[in-house]
Formats: C-alpha cells, structure tokens, sequence
C-alpha cells in the first residue's frame, strides 16, 4: 500500500511542478492565479494552454511506453524488449524524412507520415512472423523487428543523402523526440485512442501472467494463446504508434521502466501494469520538465533526459533490492 | 541605414584582430587558418574545392571563381557555380570524391565532422583551410584571409570597404521602437535563428532586433513557451514557410505574434549563408520590416 501511495504522490508533485515551473519564469502566485484563468493573458495562455497540455501528454505517453514495453516482454519473453523493438521506429523515421524530404506540407505532414511509416512497419513484421496458418512465431517476430528497423534505417539514410531539401535533416530533431507539439487537442486524441489498447492490454495481465511461464505452458493452463498473442501485439503496436504520433520517438522509458516496476510490485501482471503506467509517465513528465528548463533558453531532446536521469534511477533500484 | 551598435563593434574588432591587410600579393606564407592550421602553400592554389556554400560563393566573389574545381551539391551561388562539378556534401565530406579533382587547397567549413577528413587530405599533400565563417564579422576575416592565399590582397581589402560603405550608409530617420523579430527556422521542434548567425545581423542592420539576440550559437531548439513570453512582434520566415497552417495550430497560437499572423517572409539565397549581398538583405528586410514598426 505504501509503494502506491509514494508512486501517486511522486506522479503527483511530478505533476504541479510541470504547471509551475518552465523557462519562462513566473512568480509561483502568478502560476496559481493563471491556472484559476486570472492575470496578464500571456502568462495564463503559458500556464493553461502550453504547460498544462504538455505535462499531461507527457504523462500519458511516459505511462502507454511503459505498458506496451512491459506487455511486449511479456510477449516476447525478452527482457530487451520494448515499445520500437518490432521495426517502428525505423518505419516511423521513414515516414518523417520521407515527408520532409517531398515537401508534404503543412505542420501535420510529419506526424501523419511517421504514424503511416509505424503502421506499414507493424503489418510488415506481422506478415513476417505470421507461419502456417495464423500463428504467431514471436522469434520470427522478434527478429522482422530488427531487420525490418535496420531496413528502414538505412532508407531513411538514402533519402537524407539524396534528398535536394535540407531540411530534411530536421527530421533528425523531430525523431529524437519533444513535446514541443502538445495541445489540448492533441491530449483529447491521445487519451481517446490509447484508452482501447490500455484496456486491452490490462484485460490479459492474467493471460500475460502464464504466457511469461511460455507458451506451452500457458497453454496447457487455458489461455487462448494465439489470440493472446495477436491481440498484445496489435495493442502495443498501434499504442506505440499514436505515441509516436504526439511525440517522436523516446527511447528508455519503454524498457527500463516494467523492469524497475518488477523490482519493486514483482511479476504480477494485474498491478505491474497501472504502477508502470503512473511510473512511466511519472519519469516522462519530469524528463520533459528539465528538458525545458536545465539549459533555458535552449531545450534538450527529452529522449536524452529519460536516459540520463533513468539509468541511475535504474541502477540504484538494483541495488538496493539486490543487497 | 544605420549600424547596430552591436554588430558595427564586432566587425571593428575583427578588423583589429587581422591587422592591417597585406596587399603586396605574396602568397599564404604563415597564414593559419580559423583552426590555428598553418596553410601549406607556397603558390597561390590553381585548383580549390570548396565545401561549403558560403565560401564557393566567397572565392567567386574574390575574382577566382575559375580557380574553384569542386564543390558541394548545396553550393549554388552564383549561379555560374552550378556549373563546377559537385563532390556530394561538405560536412564530413567523400575524400576520394575531393582528390579525384586533384586540388591544391580544400577549404572546409569548421566542424568537428570534417576532423577526419582534414588529417586525410593533409597526409596526401593537399593543403586544406578551414573557416568559421557564420557571421559578416567573419565574413570580413575570411575575406581577408582567403585575399591574401589568393595572392590577391587588394581586391579583398576593396571587398571589404564596399561592404562596409554599404552597410554604414546613412541612416534614413526611422519613426518608432525597433520590431522584435523571431527568426523561426522549424516549426516541430522550434528552432529559432540565435545571435551566432548573420541574420542576426542582417535584421539589426535592418532596423529590426533578433529576441534571441544573445544565444551565442547560429541556431537552437527552444520551447514555445520561452518564444509566447518574448512575445515577438513580428515572425520573420523564408518564402515557401506554411504560415497559414502554422497559426491554425493550438499550441502555436499562444505566441501572439502568430496568432495574430504578424508574418514576415523574405526570399532569396542571400538569407541562406553570409556573402557580400548582406547589403541587398539588408535593404529587402529592413523595406519588410518598415510595416512591422510601432
């Protein structure tokens, strides 16, 4: 009980603290009186309409990446498993150079691209891992990912090479992953889409729970496991995808996160889940927090905060729980 | 016009730092260049490769334009550069594609990128430069330096005074605060133009004042946040920029500037790197800029 109460007041404080503090400084009365809609426009229009949406997104996505990570190793049963592990990112960076590359326009044009790339990615590893019939071979799986990722890595470095736009390059930014696109709207859609797969995905924690003993196994105790199998695999795809989408790609969180859950809540699905939804998202807000404000002016990729501040977070974990 | 301030004291620093020029037309003995790399020349070079397009236009512009044998594929001014055979790209750039010109000198663009292939055209006997050539100050320098490997001193010190007649021209009185500009060079992540660019210059020659003056750096990720709070009069965009769709966008249209679509656009590859036609910006941005006064 106490591990949950700590992990909801650390999303918590992760939370307010996002509202409060961001590069542009404000008194924290300035902050409370533009979250009630009162005071100089522009300091409500930060604090209502940049900041709240982007700590919220934040969250959201932080938590999808930390339970498709954690149900993907579970379906992989591979502990490097995560949410880009089965070609998406590649697919996703595809699209984006792709559209950046011929002139797609408009500020949509990279996001819906990067979410086509990811969506051809996954029906193409799909096909691949998919023998006789309609079973799903997870090695095969496992290896489409790499080799279909490698492939469309090596796409996206032709067409950076041969592209005559060079802004092409700026894909590159977008890739590494920011929040800078957050909005209301873009929550709204987010939290709309990612509920089906969330609850999807939180519905097998017990198939999940046998299915990590293997498939045999699993079988033997009654779970469906080739549906089980389609079904975890479409729901994390497709949840990766949408993140994607808002966010580009940021790494860590999707992997480190479910194996630091573990340590603390162990293997049981049905609360590994929910506590690697809050801590994901928990990780991700204050990442993108001191992405915007620890060289202020200038932002970081948060990909690179989640990794800096994550891994000794990580290690300290093991540690502790070894000792 | 009128000199910033800022902009006229740097360009004064730099010509003290150079010292007076050396227009005897004796060739680059004990030049270095913008690394501290001493030139290895002991004639003028007959056959340059130039792999940035900032300074392909530079030695076009110094008269020896028939001297340049390679360039990159985004050096494309003046036009009769397209005509000079093209080594791919110029960051961390194809050696084998620069040697099959047989070149005496490769000038490349300061970056950690081109350590590499720098050591490897040195140890085959070709003489390399490289220049740090991102703002006019250093576009003064630079002229100074490559006038004198060039053997061709006078021509780069006239360069010089034409430039700077051109851009301390009489200020015409101009009525009201000078625009706040934002540089906006991306829109996802927002890369804003900082004062380690000439268009930093460019816009406050122009009568205009960069918000990001005092980032150091020629460009940066920023947050959207930081750009609503310097509050921006005015959106300063290159031609073929989405503006429209840009102002539809929620989170972008907490900047009031781009909520209220305050967007000026300015054409041409003259915005693109620092070259002798800063004068021409100069004058198309501070003509966009006159409708942007308070």
């Amino acid at each position: 009980m106490i591990r949950w109460l700590v992990l909801a007041a650390a999303a918590l404080v992760a939370l307010v603290a996002a509202v409060a503090v961001g590069p542009a400084r404000f008194p924290l009365v300035d902050v409370w009186r533009a979250v009630l809609g009162d005071g100089e426009p522009t300091t409500v229009a930060i604090v209502r309409d940049l900041r709240a949406p982007r700590a919220l997104l934040a969250f959201c996505v932080g938590g999808s990446l930390a339970v498709t990570g954690a149900s993907l190793q579970a379906l992989v049963r591979n502990p490097l498993a995560d949410p880009y592990l089965l070609g998406l990112s590649g697919g996703a960076g595809v699209g984006a150079v792709a559209a950046i590359a011929l002139r797609l326009g408009g500020v949509w044009g990279v996001p819906i691209a990067a979410t086509v790339g990811a969506l051809v990615a996954i029906a193409v590893v799909y096909r691949l891992a998919v023998v006789t019939g309609s079973v799903l071979d997870t090695k095969v799986l496992l290896l489409g990912g790499v080799v279909v990722g490698a492939f469309a890595i090596a796409a996206m470095g032709a067409i950076m090479a041969v592209s005559p736009a060079p802004q092409v390059r700026n894909a590159l930014l977008w890739i590494l992953g920011s929040f800078s696109g957050s909005s209301w709207q873009a929550v709204v859609l987010f939290g709309a889409y990612a509920v089906l797969p969330l609850g999807a995905l939180y519905s097998l924690s017990r198939p999940l729970d046998l299915l990590s003993l293997g498939e045999d196994p699993a079988r033997f105790l009654g779970a469906d496991v080739e549906r089980l199998k389609r079904v975890l695999y479409f729901g994390a795809s497709l949840l990766t995808a949408a993140a994607v989408s808002v966010s580009g790609i940021i790494g860590f969180v999707g992997l480190v996160v479910p194996h630091a859950v573990r340590i603390v809540w162990g293997h049981i699905h049905h609360a590994l889940l929910p506590a690697a939804f809050v801590l994901g998202g928990t990780l991700m807000v204050v990442a993108d927090g001191l992405a915007r404000t620890a060289f202020a002016p200038v932002e970081l990729p948060v990909g690179v905060v989640t990794a800096l501040i994550g891994v000794p977070v990580f290690v300290l974990l093991v540690r502790r729980w070894q000792g | 016009m009128r000199w910033s301030p800022k902009a006229a004291g740097l360009i004064a620093a730099a010509l003290l730092a150079c010292g007076p020029g050396d227009s005897t037309g004796r060739t680059s003995g004990g030049a270095v260049d913008d690394v501290g790399r001493p030139i290895r020349l002991t004639a003028p070079p007959a056959r340059i490769v130039s792999l940035s397009p900032a300074t392909t236009e530079l030695l076009f512009t110094l008269g020896a334009g028939h001297r340049v044998v390679g360039r990159t594929r985004w050096c494309q001014d003046p036009p009769a550069a397209r005509d000079v055979p093209s080594v791919g790209d110029g960051l961390a750039p194809n050696v084998e594609a620069i040697l099959a010109r047989r070149p005496d000198l490769v000038a490349f663009y300061r970056s950690a990128a081109n350590a590499a292939a720098i050591e490897r055209l040195e140890s085959a006997g070709v003489a390399t430069v490289t220049l740090a050539l991102d703002r006019l100050a250093d576009l003064v320098r630079v002229t100074r330096l490559l006038g004198r490997v060039l053997g061709d001193s006078l021509r780069a010190d006239s360069l010089i005074e034409g430039l700077e007649v051109a851009l301390a021209a009489p200020a015409t009185a101009r009525a009201g605060q000078a625009p706040r500009v934002l540089l906006l060079a991306w829109d996802n992540p927002p890369i804003v133009i900082g004062g380690g660019s000439f268009l930093s210059e460019i816009v406050s020659l122009a009568g205009g004042h960069n918000v990001f003056d005092e980032l150091d750096r020629p460009s940066a990720t920023v947050s959207i946040e930081t750009i609503a709070a310097r509050d921006p009069d005015v959106v300063l965009v290159a031609a073929g920029t989405e503006t429209a769709s840009l102002a539809t966008r929620p989170e972008w249209r907490v900047v009031r500037a781009i909520r209220e679509r305050r967007f000026a656009v300015v054409q041409g590859s003259e915005f693109e790197h620092p070259s002798f036609r800063a004068s021409a910006a100069v004058r198309q941005l501070a003509r966009v800029l006159e409708g942007w006064r308070r």
